[in-house]
């Protein structure tokens, strides 16, 4: 199936910012190897991290088959300016507790998205996210037992969810929020009704949270217009980092 | 037990290991046969535990998604290998929280090669071109040990491990025929990592006290010189076919015996690096340490839920 | 009661195909069941091929060496109230392998010696393990496809990817 050129636009628009998302998101759990609080979950943690950037190359190799793009050129070379993540993925790692609630909100998004996403009149979009869809199941169930967890911990744990929270949840919005191109994605059927997803993730993750017994912050305000124009301060550092070894030879060919 | 009964168990042990049987954690054994390997376990353990260390300071800076996949991937095999093997040396006895409130206070020991610094991308590829390919040689041979739970356990890493010396290889050939920049990073991390894999797989054998006992046992079924030569005569040969240097002049290949010479160790700097001084060390060790201090609060949240729903089950 | 890194172990039991049997792969620490499953899928099933794990609890496994099982046979041992059920894993050879302990099948029994003399063959095995069935806890054959299947995909930590051929320095030339 073949888009037109406008819906080809529109859809690698919306593949960057999921390629984004991930990307940045699975760099940060990366950087959990080796300083997990527990063996086991050094494992568990580098396989979630493994799954996100895989899910970020699955995202960016739908938009080279749409754009010719370079995954590697795009990841390693592009400035911060120029990304789309989302302010949640951005923040930084964070502590045990961050992390995985974190993980617990972006899981419990990518779970409703994908299941919309597997009914994508654009075939190669379905397929993709039904194996993204796979490793996903894990990670939820994997990010709730932390949530779960730390919850009904200690005082220290609930504590650090507090925070948490108030760091994470008023993220939420701009993370929900479509992209002004996903309008005419939506109208073909290659997406989701963005207002449809956006209440189902508040709803499963606000009852979660609440059950718990968390109050919720209210959203951050989300940019008119292109609600993903601007990255916060935390971005810019990571890639400083992430892009220092291929940006320190731009003519090697291979690494 | 008398005298007498204690010789016969002591015989039919010895005959066992003869035999080729493997001895499993019920097993009688000699009290020095249990602790050689309780010590000798846990330091391959912490060493694959400390091992993440030097490499997984990289994963962030990794120059493209398939090396940073890789890498992660590989030191997550690292932290399964240590997982795999602690749980060997649990089998005799020992506990994980033991074991680690000795590696944290420097009461254990590990691999001295993890105690030098990872300066540039390309140590990575040489980390796992020569550190992993000295590890496989001495894997392969452990794999053979008498002791059931360690000979499993090595046999589930050797399968693991060629993925990780495979990759480095790759790496360091694509580098050492590449752009002038990534072939002087080749040369550089072969000239500071050639010496510590060398000795990494001990000190020769005159100067290896336990290995005599742990031959007979069949612990070890090879000499470190004997490793060693094994080592050289496979990555000598593909090194100089890469177009790199190997920092000893007096590397030759002895036409006679068919293998490589190489020359003498510094092992005045093994010793120091081997007892604390080495330019990692205290480094490594803070690392390990904040991260299991970092982590308390979790595993007390953790301690605490279990109680607490084991408490309302019981009620 | 648990220490700072005392969680309690986990036996871990994995199924490669569901034409083999499970086998005893290592342990886990997890403070509780669900914890060790989730653990012990990241550990041992990271790699194919895995359909299946079974967890259980350190005290619900018994472990006999072939001299332990002799010694057992030919005792009456303790009596339970109720009869319990047992998962019966052997040792059958010391051939070098990842695993040696095996599922055979199930007994009913009033205790472990009595459990032995139902589960153990006309020759004695190199050793054998009784797991109390209530203790085991398993993964759900529905959460098969999610957890163990997408280790096939990653293929960049296969040995098979790297098929690099390397040239021969001269000085190890063939035929001299």
């Amino acid at each position: 199936m073949t888009l037109a050129p406008e819906l080809s636009a529109a859809l690698v628009e919306r593949l960057t910012a999921f390629a984004d998302d991930e990307l940045v998101l699975g760099h940060h759990q990366a950087g959990w190897t080796g300083h997990a609080p527990l063996l086991e979950e050094d494992i568990a943690i580098a396989n979630v991290a493994q799954d996100e950037i895989g899910h970020a190359v699955a995202w960016l190799e739908l938009r080279a088959a749409l754009d010719g793009s370079d995954p590697d050129r795009l990841v390693f070379f592009r400035a911060a300016s120029d990304y789309r993540s989302a302010w949640l993925s951005e923040q930084p790692r964070g502590d045990w507790a961050f992390t995985m609630l974190r993980q617990y909100l972006f899981d419990a998004y990518e779970a409703e998205l994908l299941a919309r996403l597997s009914a994508s009149s654009y075939r190669p979009l379905a397929d993709t996210a039904a194996k993204v869809a796979r490793e996903e199941l894990f990670h939820l169930r994997h990010s709730r037992l932390w949530v779960e967890r730390l919850a009904h911990g200690t005082d220290e744990s609930r504590d650090r969810l507090v925070s948490a929270v108030a760091v994470a949840w008023p993220l939420m919005a701009q993370l929900l929020a479509p992209l002004p191109q996903d309008a005419a994605l939506e109208a073909a059927g290659i997406t989701y009704s963005s207002r449809d997803l956006e209440e189902s993730v508040v709803a499963a993750t606000s009852a979660e949270l609440v059950r718990h017994g968390f109050a919720l912050p209210p959203f951050a305000p989300v940019p008119a217009g292109d609600p993903r124009a601007l990255r916060t301060e935390h971005l810019a550092p990571t890639l400083l980092v992430m892009q220092s070894v291929a940006r320190s030879d731009a003519d090697a060919q291979a690494w | 037990m008398t005298e007498v009964q204690a010789a016969q168990r002591a015989a039919a042990f010895e005959a066992r290991i003869a035999a080729g049987e493997k001895i499993e954690a019920g097993d009688w054994m000699p009290d020095e046969y249990r602790r050689q390997l309780i010590r000798m376990i846990g330091q391959h353990a912490h060493s694959e535990y400390v091992g993440m260390l030097p490499e997984g300071a990289w994963i962030d800076a990794a120059p493209t998604l398939r090396r940073k996949l890789i890498l992660v991937a590989k030191v997550q095999d690292e932290a399964g290998h240590g997982q795999y093997l602690y749980h060997a040396a649990e089998t005799l006895g020992a506990t994980r929280a033991e074991m680690l409130d000795a590696l944290l206070e420097g009461r254990a020991k590990y691999s001295s090669v993890f105690n030098y610094p990872t300066l540039t991308w390309a140590d990575v590829g040489m980390i796992g071109w020569l550190v992993d390919g000295a590890a496989i040689k001495n894997q392969l041979m452990l794999a053979q040990c008498s002791y059931g739970p360690y000979s499993r356990a090595m046999v589930r890493i050797c399968a693991e491990e060629t993925f990780h010396h495979l990759q480095g290889r790759e790496m360091i050939l694509t580098y050492a025929s590449g752009t002038p920049h990534q072939r002087a990073m080749a040369q550089d991390a072969l000239d500071r990592w050639w010496w510590p894999a060398l000795m990494m797989l001990g000190p020769h054998d005159a100067d290896s006290p336990n290995s005599p006992q742990l031959k007979a046992w069949r612990v070890k079924t090879k000499s470190n010189d004997e490793v060693r030569q094994e080592f050289l005569d496979e990555h000598a040969p593909e090194l100089l076919a890469a177009g790199l240097t190997i920092p000893d002049d007096d590397l030759r290949f002895d036409e006679e015996t068919r293998h490589w010479r190489h020359g003498s160790i510094d092992w005045a700097e093994f010793w120091r690096v081997v007892k604390g001084d080495g330019p990692c060390n205290a480094e490594r060790l803070a690392a390990r340490r904040a991260a299991h201090d970092d982590g308390r609060w979790v595993r007390e949240a953790l301690a605490a839920h279990a109680a607490r729903a084991s408490q309302r089950a019981s009620e | 009661m648990t220490v700072d890194g005392q969680l309690p172990r986990w036996e871990v039991f994995k199924q490669d195909a569901s034409s083999k049997a499970h086998a005893a792969v290592g342990s886990v620490h997890a403070a509780d069941a669900e914890h060790a499953l989730l653990m012990a899928r990241s550990v041992f099933a990271r790699r194919p091929s895995a359909v299946s794990l079974w967890l259980a609890p350190r005290w619900a496994v018994h472990e006999f060496t072939r001299e332990q099982l002799a010694e057992a046979l030919a005792t009456p041992g303790t009596q339970l109230a109720a009869p319990m059920r047992y998962r019966v894993f052997i040792k059958s050879s010391d051939r070098r392998s990842m695993a040696a302990y095996e599922h055979r099948g199930e007994v009913v029994a009033s205790g472990t010696s009595a459990a032995l003399r139902a589960a153990t063959p006309d020759e004695l095995p190199l050793g054998m393990w009784l797991v109390e069935d209530a203790a085991v806890i398993a993964s759900a054959p529905a959460d098969a496809e999610a957890w163990f299947a997408p280790a096939s995909d990653k293929r960049y930590k296969q040995q098979s990817e790297y098929a690099v051929s390397v040239k021969r320095h001269p000085a190890t030339r063939e035929g001299t």
